[in-house]
């Protein structure tokens, strides 16, 4: 069954498309990751699907839910934790997940076993007194989370949920979604620029670039599709791409005379005669290093830039270090 | 059912922003500095200049006169900043996730501006206890107390709808700030809080007459000081009708904050 659907949906604000007819799909219990740069429109297409903005255009049903004739509906099944921070810094930690369980109208009686079990799951059980804004950046985090599972949320959606974290606590907050997909038996939707991260969690991902998606498909098979492992080959010889055309290696479009990027299946054998083959040709070359595909390639293939590269918004660049500030 | 779980869902907005000044008070007192500054400075200079003597209501103090009005101010610092909060909830993620809950949008309004009315009722407190210790003479039977505490619950509640519905037009807190700002001095002063209407120039009085807060003071005089009733049921209403128009206003415009 599919947990979401999307279709169509487009966002404008005013001459501005922020999100360009797109359509997706999430079945059951997969996590699924909108990758793509600042700006994306991976945000936007998320506070759609939570209607916590009006869609432009399209259609889309969460848990089944017509998320434009029954939006209250469609909320009371949802879990949101948005990229910036959404505890409260002057409530506590139990009393930031009690008032969740009581907006979301979880029983009474229910009410105190959710909020331990959340505890519990998200180690948030010793510091459960304190002030919110006492906490380190991965527990808030961790707590941001715990404030939507006391509704046992059917689909959560993370916005940038490691964002701005250090190594040791992303990779906690990784493992917490990971076993909390199967605890908690949610189907999550998030959204990330990390290219490891998309890797890492997701079973799916789409590649979003200036609104729209590009390319779909699960990360080993997207990076499959990108022909093998990536060598790159320096030389001080000009006609070095030249040659390489010539021999028909295929190669991406960074190329450049000295400096070429090609891919190949088992790279590590092919280096061999590709050094060979161009000695014949009399190119001498420089250096050779060999690596995996990553996301970023594949990013790089189907909308020309790196990830990185994003055109940052003065509005995005200040959202993202206001942040990182926060977790410091 | 449903009337039912409106007022639960009211209720938790109000009750979890009432916890914050349980867990730090500090605030309160902060707030209470400029309104005691008003009590304590301005209106004991004041009260030696015999000018105004003769306009407000013979046998009262000007001290006395003065008190309401102070009053009404330091409810006024307490709600006229509830849309400065809302702009700074939605500029980190707070606002989004709680719109994302499924209570209906005005509930939000709701809960907010009442605690916005319960908590100028603490802050008032300071106030009041103060007039006390400076022997400002005032009506302390039950009646008037009840009546001043629904008068003060209600002006928090018209002035923080006012504040959220001008910060869904503004949107930023630079703006928001000028504004609370720019409209909280003509509020104060184009009105009945530090001296009578009578003695305004006639362009002033106008405008004194349009300011709901002339009446809310002009209840809370009739309750604390004069016990003269003859206008209570029109300042109450007139503090009712404000209240109403402008937290419905916040409420329909409120969505507008996160676009």
């Amino acid at each position: 069954m599919n947990m979401i659907e999307v279709d169509g949906l487009t966002k404008r604000f005013g001459q501005f498309t922020a999100v360009d007819t797109v359509s997706f799909h999430v079945d059951k219990g997969e996590i699924f990751g909108l990758l793509g740069p600042n700006g994306a429109g991976k945000t936007t297409t998320i506070r759609c699907l939570l209607t916590l903005i009006p869609v432009t255009n399209g259609k889309a049903t969460v848990a089944g839910i017509d998320i434009l004739k029954k939006p209250q509906q469609a909320r009371e099944v949802s879990g949101y934790v948005p990229q910036d921070v959404s505890v409260d810094g002057d409530l506590t930690g139990y009393e930031n997940l009690l008032f969740y369980a009581r907006l979301f109208h979880v029983a009474g009686s229910a009410r105190k076993e959710r909020i331990r079990e959340v505890m519990r799951f998200m180690d948030l059980a010793e510091k459960a007194n304190d002030l919110a804004k006492n906490y380190s950046g991965g527990m808030m985090r961790r707590l941001e989370i715990g404030q939507v599972l006391v509704n046992r949320p059917r689909v959560l959606f993370l916005d940038e949920p490691s964002i701005g974290l250090d190594p040791v606590a992303k990779r906690m907050v990784w493992d917490y979604i990971q076993q909390l997909r199967d605890e908690f038996d949610a189907t999550i939707l998030l959204t990330t620029h990390d290219m490891n991260e998309a890797d890492f969690l997701c079973d799916r991902i789409a590649i979003m670039n200036g609104g729209k998606i590009v390319v779909t498909g699960p990360p080993s098979k997207l990076k499959t599709e990108l022909g093998g492992d990536i060598i790159t080959i320096t030389s001080d010889n000009s006609s070095c791409r030249q040659v390489l055309q010539q021999l028909g290696y295929q190669l991406l479009p960074q190329s450049q005379d000295h400096d070429c990027d090609l891919v190949a299946d088992n790279g590590e054998k092919k280096i061999p005669e590709i050094i060979d083959k161009l000695k014949n040709h009399g190119v001498s070359t420089t250096s050779v290093s060999l690596k995996e595909g990553t996301l970023d390639d594949v990013f790089l293939k189907y909308a020309g830039k790196r990830i990185g590269e994003g055109d940052l918004t003065w509005q995005t660049t200040r959202a993202v270090r206001r942040t990182e500030r926060r977790h410091g | 059912m449903n009337v039912i779980r409106l007022f639960t869902d009211i209720f938790t907005i109000t009750d979890f922003e009432l916890r914050k000044i349980w867990h730090d008070s500090s605030q309160v007192f902060i707030r209470a500095i400029q309104p005691i500054l008003w009590l304590l400075v301005f209106g004991q200079v004041m009260s030696k200049i015999n000018l105004m003597s003769s306009s407000i209501p013979a046998g009262y103090t000007y001290l006395q006169f003065l008190t309401p009005g102070v009053l009404a101010q330091s409810v006024i610092f307490v709600a006229i900043f509830y849309g400065f909060n809302m702009v700074m909830d939605r500029d980190m993620g707070l606002l989004h996730k709680l719109l994302s809950t499924p209570i209906p949008r005005y509930s939000i309004v709701l809960g907010k501006t009442l605690s916005a009315g319960v908590r100028s009722v603490i802050q008032a407190l300071v106030v009041f206890i103060l007039a006390v210790i400076i022997r400002v003479q005032l009506i302390m039977t039950p009646v008037s107390i009840i009546g001043v505490i629904v008068i003060i619950i209600l002006t928090g509640m018209c002035f923080s709808g006012l504040s959220i519905f001008l910060a869904s037009f503004f949107k930023t807190r630079e703006r928001i700030m000028g504004i609370g700002q720019a409209i909280m001095m003509p509020l104060f002063f184009a009105s009945s809080a530090i001296y009578p209407v009578d003695i305004m120039p006639t362009w002033l009085q106008v405008i004194a007459r349009i300011n709901p807060l002339s009446y809310i003071v002009d209840a809370m005089r009739a309750l604390l000081v004069t016990a003269d009733y003859s206008h209570l049921a029109l300042d109450f209403g007139i503090t009712v009708l404000a209240t109403a128009v402008l937290v419905t206003l916040a409420s329909t415009s409120f969505s507008r904050i996160i676009r």
